[in-house]
């Protein structure tokens, strides 16, 4: 308040002392050196984050100023990104940076049934203050609960001396699995496809016929038809754009980590041909960053592709996320491979008009382009033949929670919850009786196992107000609760809403600490009135599907709760 | 075709090309809630308490950021909107701390039009106040998020000081790398305290550094020891 000077009348601005935080020159050395050559275009803004995070091993507010100053950004811009991104280590002044090694640890809802909390509670007591333990939304391994991400190593069937042992090992770099790579795809036709529309062997109007004929609907979740899709993106004016969305995030979701984990190149492949359709002029993908091994694939892959190209490429871009499960919504994903917050944007505009740079932008689903080169090599029929119960087409189930053999399982598009457990993952686990399942992880709802025998595919779960959405099928037994479950869910939206939007925002944190009473004692009134606002009013897909789990308890398990 | 002709809630209105639903109901009358709208400012559409019921869309739309297209029936005063628009007001108004509650607000304004009772949510954890600025006084205890001075900051002074960091319940405006106001590059234009609300945002030295501080018991910094994340606990009664 003394630097006030109403009596000589002066303009606050004039005060002669330098206005905000200096520059500190050792850290802007040591961020010039870590960005090397790299060109400094706002886009990649958080691949820059990451770059000076792996050299320094967190960001101080000295080196986040520095990356301002060396972008020609203001600090606000950067910090705000930076602060958005749960793997960003922002370390303030007088505060200690994290120990070299990180443990996450996955808390989503197969992890959390498969014991997660004793694990956490475990590790955090076992392996001192030279790790750090966090607690981790899903990383994708809930075939393998609990799973554990040590550094970049992924651990499945996680325990204190299996982690511990790779602590002890200094074990922390991604571990490849065994895939198709290059040769092996091309030695098996792999690329000709490609090949033969880039080259014009196959028309654009042949492709998209046999897309639209098989009846490919977007598989990220939404469902949107794929050829229309197509069909929107061409007719806008160029250039045009390719983002893939490889940010699955989605608890119980890991069939696009098994698409990228086994062919990588045929997601590829899928990938050029959408490309190709619309007429790309560059290709982005967005990955995220819980799947370093994928990472690793690809950037391999990618290279190996572009030293001996099946014919004409367009630049592609491979961009890592930085934990935020939003960033799969693609209005975020657009946002976030712009360098920006993660938070979404308001339709209309839909991003097949004005996506990424302003342009228009078609965004895929990995698996969805993982089906594209086989119904061009089989025809549309091969896909469109599949189906129980009068649906068409097929698709990966992820399967967790307590059956016997969780993974991911390919089965006809129509097919029950409870034909997945017996005829795709064994059945049951020993003691467990099938009391409830996830049918779209943690967006779609809880269903109780009276709905076993309903076909799972897009639309038809309408009825019941749930959705199939990315297929993660998480099986509840006698052992669990739906409200269990349901707050464990809405515990995931509060820590991965954006934090845009009135309704997510406020909502998802009001919601979960609601139900973070005995179940006996929900306010299930305020409850209700809460998840129609979050559902009919928040901006984007997670803050209307977070209410799902509230209200499917209220209707189908209404025994569990109170009042 | 200059105009586009919709009907409000039974009424038939008429639009001027590229106007909202929001402004054209404003100038019919119609009284919309809203508060990250502001004349002058880029919409932004974040707080929904102006959302209303477009015939044939699964959900509501935000009038302040939505265009009415010709023969479009819109509802502002449905049953189904006003739950929403009420709701809203309801979830920002339990997070105001009741010393910074100030009366002539924009906040208090549509709570009273809308006729909002105490709200039923507990407070989230309360941030301290920042009295470091000289000319502006900073009591982010009552700040709805509405980002109205980011925009008024960034896109309309191009200071770019103030930024919305953290994510979830945890986002909050900061000033650059999160410095008190006092210390941040802030050359007190003051556009922000014009924009803002609720008062979060205030002239210093005219009374806002007497406002007494939220009791120690509800202060607590949102975020979490590296600053993304929720701090455990700092929502209420969620303590993991």
């Amino acid at each position: 308040m003394g630097r006030r000077n109403r009596a000589a009348g002066l303009p606050v601005m004039l005060r002669p002392v330098p206005k905000g935080r200096p520059t500190d020159e050792a850290a802007l050395t040591e961020v010039r050196a870590a960005l090397g050559d790299a060109p400094r275009r706002r886009d990649l803004l958080i691949e820059h984050l990451h770059a000076v995070q792996e050299s320094i091993g967190y960001l101080s507010l000295d080196h986040l100023n520095a990356v301002a100053e060396d972008m020609d950004l203001t600090p606000a811009e950067v910090y705000e990104v930076a602060t958005f991104y749960h793997h960003f280590d922002i370390v303030g002044d007088g505060e200690a940076p994290p120990p070299p090694l990180t443990v996450r640890v996955c808390d989503s809802i197969a992890c959390e049934m498969a014991g997660a909390d004793e694990l956490l509670a475990a590790l955090r007591d076992a392996l001192g203050a030279g790790v750090r333990v966090v607690p981790a939304p899903c990383i994708g391994r809930c075939d393998g609960a609990p799973a554990a991400l040590v550094g970049a190593r992924a651990l499945d069937r996680a325990s204190v001396d299996a982690v511990q042992a790779l602590v002890d090992e200094g074990v922390a770099d991604a571990a490849l699995p065994e895939y198709a790579d290059y040769e092996a795809y091309r030695a098996g036709g792999g690329y000709d496809t490609l090949r033969a529309c880039v080259e014009g062997e196959r028309s654009y109007e042949d492709v998209h016929a046999a897309v639209r004929g098989a009846g490919l609907r977007g598989l990220g979740g939404a469902g949107f038809p794929c050829a229309r899709k197509w069909g929107f993106v061409r007719s806008e004016p160029g250039p045009r754009y390719v983002a893939l969305n490889a940010d699955e995030g989605e608890p119980g979701t890991f069939k696009d980590r098994h698409c990228m984990e086994t062919e990588p190149h045929r997601v590829l492949e899928g990938l050029l041909i959408a490309a190709w359709a619309v007429e790309a002029e560059g290709v982005w993908i967005y990955l995220r960053d819980e799947y370093p091994a994928c990472r690793e694939i690809l950037t391999l892959e990618l290279a190996a592709l572009r030293a001996d190209p099946p014919c004409a490429l367009p630049p592609i871009h491979l961009r890592r996320g930085a934990g935020a499960y939003i960033c799969g919504e693609e209005t975020s994903l657009i946002e976030s491979l712009e360098g920006k917050r993660g938070e979404p944007r308001l339709r209309p505009p839909y991003p097949a008009q004005v996506g990424l740079f302003g342009q228009p932008t078609l965004v895929h689903n990995v698996e969805t382009v993982y089906w594209i080169p086989e119904i061009l090599r089989r025809g549309p029929e091969w896909y469109s033949s599949q189906g129980r119960r009068g649906r068409s087409g097929m698709r990966f189930f992820s399967v967790s929670g307590r059956v016997k053999e969780p993974g991911v399982h390919l089965a006809p598009a129509g097919v029950s919850a409870r034909e997945l457990i017996d005829e795709y993952a064994g059945g049951m686990a020993e003691g467990h009786d099938f009391y409830a399942f996830l049918p779209g992880g943690a967006s779609g709802g809880i269903l109780p196992s009276a709905l076993g025998d309903e076909p799972l595919d897009f639309d038809v779960l309408a009825e019941h107000g749930s959705f199939i959405g990315s297929a993660a099928i998480v099986i509840l037994s006698q052992a669990d609760t739906a409200a269990a479950a349901a707050l464990n869910l809405l515990r995931f939206f509060r820590h991965e809403s954006c934090g845009k939007c009135t309704p997510c925002r406020v909502g998802t944190d009001k919601a979960a600490g609601l139900m973070a009473r005995r179940a006996e004692e929900w306010n299930t009134g305020l409850l209700a009135e809460l998840a129609e606002t979050m559902a009919d009013a928040s901006i984007c897909g997670l803050g209307q599907a977070a209410a799902n789990p509230i209200q499917s308890v209220l209707r189908f398990f209404p025994q569990e709760v109170g009042r | 075709m200059s105009e586009v002709r919709f009907t409000l809630d039974g009424r038939e209105i008429t639009a001027a090309r590229g106007e909202t639903i929001l402004m054209a109901a404003r100038r019919a009358g119609a009284r919309i809630p809203h508060l990250c709208y502001a004349d002058g400012m880029r919409p932004d559409g974040n707080c929904r308490a102006c959302v209303v019921e477009i015939d044939g869309e699964r959900v509501l739309a935000p009038s302040c950021c939505r265009e009415p297209a010709e023969g479009m029936t819109v509802h502002a005063d449905s049953a189904r909107a006003r739950r929403s628009q009420r709701m809203v007001l309801e979830l920002l108004l339990a997070d105001v701390s009741a010393q910074t509650y100030r009366h002539d607000s924009e906040l208090a304004h549509w709570a009273r039009e809308l006729a909002l009772g105490a709200p039923r949510f507990e407070a989230r954890r309360q941030p301290p106040p920042d009295y470091s600025h000289p000319a502006i006084a900073v009591r982010l205890d009552a700040c709805i998020q509405c980002t109205r001075c980011v925009r008024a900051c960034r896109e309309v002074q191009v200071n770019d000081v103030i930024g919305y960091a953290g994510r979830g319940a945890a986002a909050r405006i900061v000033f650059d790398t999160e410095l008190p106001m006092g210390e941040s590059t802030c050359v007190a234009c003051g556009e922000c305290v014009q924009a803002c609300p609720t008062g979060a945002l205030m002239p210093a030295g005219v009374g806002a550094e007497d406002t007494p501080p939220v009791a120690a018991a509800e202060q607590g910094k949102w975020y979490g020891p590296h600053r993304t994340e929720l701090r455990p606990g700092a929502a209420n009664g969620t303590a993991p």
